[in-house]
């Protein structure tokens, strides 16, 4: 409740923004960028832009750009050179002397400063003042050219060098450099609008060396070398409006196939992998036709590219025209299991051309209708590649891992709407990350997120027909490609955006239908639904009793009221019945068809029209129900427990045809350890017409059943027999025949048994030596020589099942695990793991699969206690320079490691590895699995850690958005939202002052247990506000409670802040009075300051920025303010203060400041006018500046009076 | 004392030893032959006359030698109606040893054109027949399937061994580093290169099984672009997983006129060039 409050704290600035947006954006229309030196061995960028801006209002006085990492030399208006300032406050998020330490904080603040320079908004880093020479032209409306002339040295963000250290030239060396980033990242490489929604041309010209390729958007018209003829130029035209954001590069000695079906699809890979291109680009031009077909709509672009590069950020990226993806995609022909993943790949980059590159997005808020559409399409092109099975299957598997992840986290919210009301805002409170921006978002939020969208666009699907959706996207599509031939009107190319209110439109517009229910529902609404069913039968009225109850009180779930399709199978055949679910009617009954039991045998008829035949002895006499199922078609987001009887799972697991009905049946019989469930489970298995992964369920759940079933098992051990039949040879049935893989299916299900069959225990818990002997002995047969396929998978998938057989070892005391002791089974499996890995050394297998089922293993047996635990060798292999599977393998294992033994800092590990998906992987990886959590005690819980990770998220990750999040997300898993409970009190004079009461010692540890309503308000003053010691006040006001009851109001608490202070201390009103005058002074001093040095003369972008940075520490180092008068106003309200704040005391009476400041502001809602008077007055102040120049500050709060000048006006 | 014979005997063994076969000499070596017995027979008897008891048989060649390079005519009349003459009777004619007749089997091959006729005739053509010989093999698939499993490993277990005795190791002991060693991991500059493209081996059981296929699928293009696309199954519903069409390569002549910006040739600078 109370962080509604203080979220309802931002509203006003968001409204700020928007006014700010519709007042002083001007549009780009076209936009050159000229990268004319690259330098691979510097790893630097020397290039230029140039912004053709239309201004659209009279008197345009500064332009705001993008521009992040980028050293800026000049900049010219129309030839004219401008002054400009640089300033990014995501740099440091908190600054230096922030003894804070709480996520809570944190979050604000961040969010604050990614508001501050939100391009949506019309904000930018870069702020640059259009000479004053021009201001007149302004009225003509004439339009501005914009010059920029920038390098980048050794970027961490935005370009990715890969340049492997070997002999040889650059060329050779296989050297590339690509641009890479997390939503709209393009200005960590060039200043820009880096905005999606902001649309203009592009003429695009990189020189590179002569034995390079440079790929870009676009069409390449033409390359030409230099006049030393050992650099070439290629020059680009992108005249398709298209947004900075989907504008990338990529450079390298690559190696250059043009599709043989279409000649304006090219490909490009790395040196030596042409054989692997040409095999896995073989299938594109299919994907190709389908989206034109079924979007009756042509590829927007002239041309398609697509690059294979090293050390990709992610799988796959989209932008204008290209596809930049993982070289580790690429496969030859012998590769089964990576070819249906790369072709999903290709499938998924291809969908994006259309909704996401080509037609771009409003606003941030719209980007779900993106992502649905693409992930809807994409899904289509499974159905119709892979099956219908495999359709189904991947929608459960989709909708299962959301439900989960929001029942779990809380909700995801498709499209956030922002400052309706005053007072409500934060649409998710839950979080602990704000999703305003994308950049504050948790990476595993926005996989969800894009999960959650096209699952609801199957929704809508299902409401207005397929026909209807795919003529909505032909609309957006043809309105687009219209508008995207037009010259420059802004109204126009605005066609070129979706937004959630047109896509709706065109949906009502199309179909007739109103979807609006529909979209509060899922799109307006967070959370999902969470049935729980039962029924009985009811024999004299022959009536199913349905009874269908809900959770909407947990976290993550919301109330569902509507209709919902039930489907039930009876003896006379299967029948579809619609229920509306509402508010108070729990129970349904539904008539049945069939009278109970026939008795002639008759076949019974199945939903898709089938007629079997069943034995039907198992079933209950009275009933004629088969089985039910609860919204079979998954038309709503939910998860439902339904409850049967076992024998109506086993005949929905026989006889439903439909995939997802089998696996819910699957994971239904886990609780049903009978033999009838394992004859049902064993049938399935020996079905070559069933789905193979259904089979490949129900090979896990029979080892499962067969484990709780261990005293009453008769004959061999689960699905052994099995596996002699199908796999091995007739005549020596314990040797398995050779591989030839040439059914598909029965290679998956030769991989995956014996794994389950690992997880088989006996009597002592211990995996039956049969089956350990069964698996050693598959090794050892396991002959490839006359298979065109690898076996790399199976083999990789035989090591995995060494690794279930593993079970602890029997350990007498706490003696060292020599090699003497160890056991005979694991002697046997340890040798073949060695023998594995070693080989991989000489033979390596596709991807390395086998090595990084070895370092699983060999972490199974270290964890299991049959070796000595030690992750140096998992170190080793984490190491710069191992194919990634590997070293995240090796570093999933030092992760594990890690929270087995306390020892290592698992951030020491993420310091040292350059690539960003490899760190990524780290962070989320020690997420997923913690070395400790807030719950618990741990040694490595410690000030330095709190330290490095807050380091890491605070201005570590500044040049990676994605990384930033994570360590946003690691450090909410271990410590929570509030301050780490391992830091000593923030204040060593409070805890002096405390000392007398030893019960609130250590006040912050309190607030993670049991947060009480003090501790709460405290906390949330925390969020905002840039003062610093938010903390103390929880812990004073603890102290205080201790002694009286819980403060009732704000005005309480602050006395209590004061009080332990020192009796002598002034009124709290007396206090702040002083601070804001300070506070005000300190403003003004910047601003004259920045007037008169930064704004008149252009000078070096280094000293802008060093400049900045200085003033960016200025507020909270007070030692650095430099004119005495301002001292003085400080020293004012600190001198009152005991002794005993010692040397700590001017800092944090300054955040006391700050804090009070703002605090005030917050919570003291009467006085609140009062306090905008008062930020007005100094805003006055400041806009008196402004005739001349503007105020721009650092931090994000007095980010905030730099914009306020817009709302006042 | 110098015995034709073995001359004779040594050649014959000479011929025999090539192989040829061939029994007698030809009438000019015959004549060569009996020119030289009989200037041995003369110098023998000319020492004789001399005194002399025994000669060796290194002097009587050389005496020969002399005497066949030396020897006047036109001297020899009055030389040989010299009055204390001796006469010796002329040897008697021998005829070559008959050897028997080899059987012959088959047409030999004639000479080409580029080996002179004197040189001996081929052998027989049945000499160059290969008759490989091996021992029974072992026709028990268990046992066949045994012994190829157990020398795979015998050697990949020698082999690794072997690489780790002799490189670098990592342990997963630390009281007895020796038991089961690993062989250091390397970390490599280019580390994709080795885990995607397909090894050696690989290729060549990829070619093994490609030409063992041939046979039965001569006709089809059967190129490892589309092997995924041969399987059988893939027309069954549930594993359209793989399925795709066939994609044959490209023709050399189409790539030729394909029109792609990245094929187009680099242009050169123009003379004026705004820079």
């Amino acid at each position: 409740m109370n962080r509604k409050k203080d979220k309802g704290f931002e509203t006003p600035l968001f409204l700020n923004v928007l006014t700010c947006y519709v007042m002083f954006i001007p549009h780009t229309t076209h936009q050159v960028v000229c990268i004319n030196n690259i330098n691979f061995q510097r790893k630097s960028v020397i290039g230029f832009v140039e912004l053709t801006i239309f201004p659209t209002v009279v008197n345009l006085n500064r332009i705001k750009l993008n521009s992040k990492q980028c050293r800026i030399y000049r900049v010219r208006v129309n030839d004219l050179e401008a002054p400009f300032i640089y300033n990014d406050p995501t740099l440091e998020v908190c600054h230096h002397e922030s003894k804070q330490r709480n996520l809570n904080y944190f979050s604000s603040a961040y969010t604050a400063a990614v508001s501050a320079v939100d391009p949506d908004a019309g904000h930018g880093e870069l702020v640059i003042k259009v000479p004053s020479e021009l201001w007149k032209q302004g009225d003509e409306m004439n339009v501005l050219k914009v010059y920029i002339e920038f390098s980048l040295d050794q970027p961490k963000g935005g370009l990715h060098f890969v340049v492997p250290d070997v002999e040889g030239s650059m060329a050779e060396r296989g050297a590339h450099v690509f641009s890479f980033g997390y939503q709209n990242s393009t200005r960590f490489w060039f200043p820009c609008v880096d905005s999606y929604s902001e649309l203009c041309t592009w003429k695009l010209e990189f020189t590179v060396d002569a034995s390079m390729v440079a790929v870009s958007c676009g069409d390449l018209v033409e390359t030409v070398y230099t006049h030393d003829m050992r650099k070439k130029t290629f020059h680009y035209v992108l005249p398709i409006p298209t947004a900075a954001s989907n504008i990338s590069l990529s450079v390298g000695p690559f190696e250059i196939l043009v599709e043989p079906y279409m000649h304006e699809v090219t490909h490009f890979c790395l040196p030596q992998l042409l054989p692997l291109l040409k095999h896995s680009m073989s299938y594109l031009h299919e994907i190709f036709e389908f989206y034109e077909e079924i979007l009756t709509c042509r590829y927007p672009y002239s041309c398609f590219k697509t690059v294979f590069v090293d050390e990709a950020y992610v799988q796959v990226s989209s932008y204008a025209s290209m596809s930049i993806f993982s070289t580790n995609l690429l496969h030859s022909a012998m590769i089964i299991d990576q070819t249906p993943l790369t072709r999903q790949c290709l499938a998924q980059a291809l969908a994006q051309q259309f909704f996401g590159c080509f037609i771009s997005r409003m606003s941030w808020a719209d980007e779900w209708v993106l992502k649905g559409i693409s992930g809807y399409i994409y899904g289509l092109y499974l159905k119709k590649t892979f099956g219908v099975n495999q359709y189904r299957h991947w929608i459960k598997e989709e909708l299962d891992k959301m439900v989960e992840y929001e029942l779990k986290m809380g909700g995801v919210l498709l499209h956030p709407t922002f400052g309706g009301g005053k007072d409500k805002d934060n649409p998710t409170p839950h979080l602990h990350f704000s999703i305003k921006h994308p950049h504050t978002l948790s990476w595993k939020y926005y996989k969800m997120f894009q999960c959650k969208a096209h699952l609801v666009m199957r929704l809508i699907e299902n409401r207005i027909s397929m026909e209807f959706m795919l003529q909505v996207f032909n609309k957006l599509l043809s309105l687009a490609s219209t508008a995207s031939s037009q010259k420059y009107q802004s109204h126009m190319w605005s066609q070129m955006l979706v937004s959630t209110h047109s896509f709706l439109k065109s949906i009502s517009n199309v179909s007739g239908k109103d979807i609006g229910p529909l979209i509060k529902q899922w799109v307006d609404q967070s959370a999902v639904v969470k049935f729980f069913g039962s029924f009985a039968f009811n024999r004299k009225r022959n009536v199913l009793e349905l009874e269908i109850r809900q959770d909407y009180t947990s976290s993550g779930t919301q109330k569902y009221v509507g209709p919902i399709k039930v489907t039930v199978q009876e003896l006379d055949g299967s029948f579809n019945h619609t229920l509306q679910i509402e508010e108070n009617s729990l129970k349904h009954d539904i008539p049945c068809h069939s009278k109970s039991r026939r008795n002639k045998k008759k076949k019974i008829p199945l939903m898709n029209g089938e007629e079997v035949d069943m034995d039907l002895s198992a079933m209950d006499a009275d009933s004629p129900l088969l089985w039910i199922r609860i919204d079979p078609d998954m038309s709503i987001l939910r998860k439902v427990e339904f409850e049967q009887a076992d024998f109506m799972w086993q005949y929905q697991l026989r006889y439903e045809r439909d995939v997802v009905a089998q696996e819910e049946s699957i994971l239904a019989l886990e609780k049903f350890p009978t033999p009838a469930s394992r004859l049902a489970l064993t049938d399935i298995l020996e079905q070559d017409q069933c789905f193979y992964k259904v089979r490949q369920g129900a090979c896990f759940c029979l080892a499962k059943i067969a484990n709780s079933m261990m005293s009453t098992w008769t004959g061999p051990p689960a699905m052994k027999s099995l596996f002699t039949r199908m796999f091995c040879c007739k005549s020596c049935p314990n040797i398995v025949k050779t591989n030839t893989f040439i059914s598909f299916q029965s290679y998956f299900l030769q991989k995956t048994m014996p794994v389950a069959m690992a997880q088989l225990r006996d009597i002592q818990n211990l995996c039956p030596k049969d089956v350990l002997n069964f698996i050693l002995d598959l090794i050892k047969y396991n002959d490839n020589r006359k298979n065109k396929f690898s076996d790399n998978y199976y083999r990789a998938e035989l090591i995995d099942a060494l690794t279930n057989s593993l079970t602890p070892a029997i350990s007498i005391s706490n003696e060292v695990r020599t090699v003497d002791n160890l056991n005979g089974d694991v002697r046997l499996i340890l040798e073949e793991i060695t023998r594995s890995l070693n080989m991989e050394k000489l033979l390596p297998s596709y991807r390395n699969t086998i090595t990084v089922s070895c370092l699983r293993a060999i972490r199974m047996l270290q964890k299991n206690g049959h070796i000595p635990s030690d992750p140096s060798l998992f170190k080793s292999y984490a190491e710069y320079g191992h194919f990634v599977d590997v070293r995240v393998a090796a570093l999933e294992a030092v992760v594990d490691y890690t929270r087995g033994m306390h020892r290592t800092s698992p951030s020491e590990v993420s310091r040292t590895h350059p690539i960003p998906y490899v760190v990524h992987k780290i962070l989320s990886m020690l997420g997923k699995n913690p070395p400790f959590t807030k719950a618990a005690e741990s040694p490595l819980c410690n000030e330095a850690l709190v330290d490095q990770l807050w380091k890491l998220m605070n201005s570590g990750t500044s040049h990676d958005w994605r990384l930033r999040c994570d360590a946003v997300n690691l450090y909410y898993t271990l410590f929570g939202l509030t301050r780490p409970s391992c830091l000593p009190l923030p204040e060593l004079g409070l805890v002096l002052n405390l000392k007398e009461k030893k019960a609130v010692l250590n006040p912050t540890i309190k607030p993670e247990q049991g947060p009480d309503t003090t501790e709460m308000t405290g906390i949330t003053m925390g969020v905002h506000i840039p003062g610093l010691i938010t903390m103390e006040t929880v812990s004073s006001v603890s102290m205080s409670s201790g002694v009286a009851p819980p403060p009732q109001g704000l005005k309480r608490k602050l006395d209590s802040v004061v009080g332990p202070l020192g009796s002598s201390s002034p009124e709290p009103g007396q206090v702040l009075q002083e601070e804001d005058t300070s506070k005000k002074f300190k403003i003004r001093f910047n601003t004259v300051e920045e007037d008169e040095i930064d704004m008149e003369s252009p000078h070096d972008s280094q000293a802008f920025i060093h400049h900045h940075l200085n003033i960016l520490e200025r507020p909270s180092t007070p030692g650095k303010e430099p004119p005495a008068v301002d001292q003085a106003v400080l020293s004012l309200p600190v001198t009152p203060l005991p002794s005993s704040f010692g040397k700590e005391s001017t800092s944090s009476s300054k955040h006391s400041g700050d804090h009070h400041h703002h605090h005030h502001h917050h919570e003291h809602k009467k006085k609140k006018k009062k306090k905008h008077k008062h930020k007005h007055k100094h805003k006055h102040e400041s806009k008196d500046k402004e005739r001349d120049s503007h105020a721009f500050s650092n931090s994000p709060a007095s980010g905030r009076s730099a914009r306020s000048p817009s709302m006042s006006d | 004392m110098a015995d034709p014979a073995v001359m004779a005997g040594g050649f014959s063994a000479i011929v025999g030893r090539s192989g040829c076969g061939k029994a007698t000499s030809s009438p000019a070596e015959n004549y060569q032959l009996a020119r030289r017995r009989t200037l041995q027979v003369v110098v023998s008897s000319l020492l004789t006359e001399c005194g002399f008891e025994s000669a060796e048989k290194a002097t009587v060649e050389s005496l020969t030698e002399m005497i066949q390079s030396c020897f006047n005519v036109d001297t020899l009349p009055g030389y040989a109606k010299r009055s204390q003459r001796m006469v010796i009777t002329a040897p008697p004619v021998t005829n070559a040893p008959v050897i028997p007749k080899a059987l012959i089997a088959g047409q030999k091959r004639t000479h080409p054109s580029h080996i002179p006729s004197h040189f001996p005739e081929f052998p027989d053509p049945h000499t160059y027949i290969k008759t490989p010989t091996f021992r029974e093999p072992v026709s028990d698939y268990q046992v066949v399937r045994e012994k190829a499993a157990s020398q795979r490993r015998d050697v990949e277990r020698a082999l690794t061994r072997f690489m780790a005795k002799t490189g670098e190791t990592q342990s997963l002991f630390k009281d007895d580093v020796t038991a089961f060693p690993l062989i250091a991991e390397r970390p490599s500059s280019i580390p994709y290169l080795s885990a995607l493209l397909p090894s050696e081996l690989e290729l060549q059981t990829l070619e093994e099984t490609d030409s063992s296929e041939q046979d039965d699928q001569t006709d089809s293009e059967n190129t490892p672009v589309n092997n995924l696309n041969d399987d059988p199954g893939a027309d069954k519903e549930n594993s359209v997983l793989l399925a795709g069409s066939v994609v044959p390569l490209v023709k050399v002549s189409e790539e030729s006129m394909i029109d792609n910006p990245y094929l187009r040739p680099v242009k050169k600078p123009k003379v004026r060039r705004k820079k």
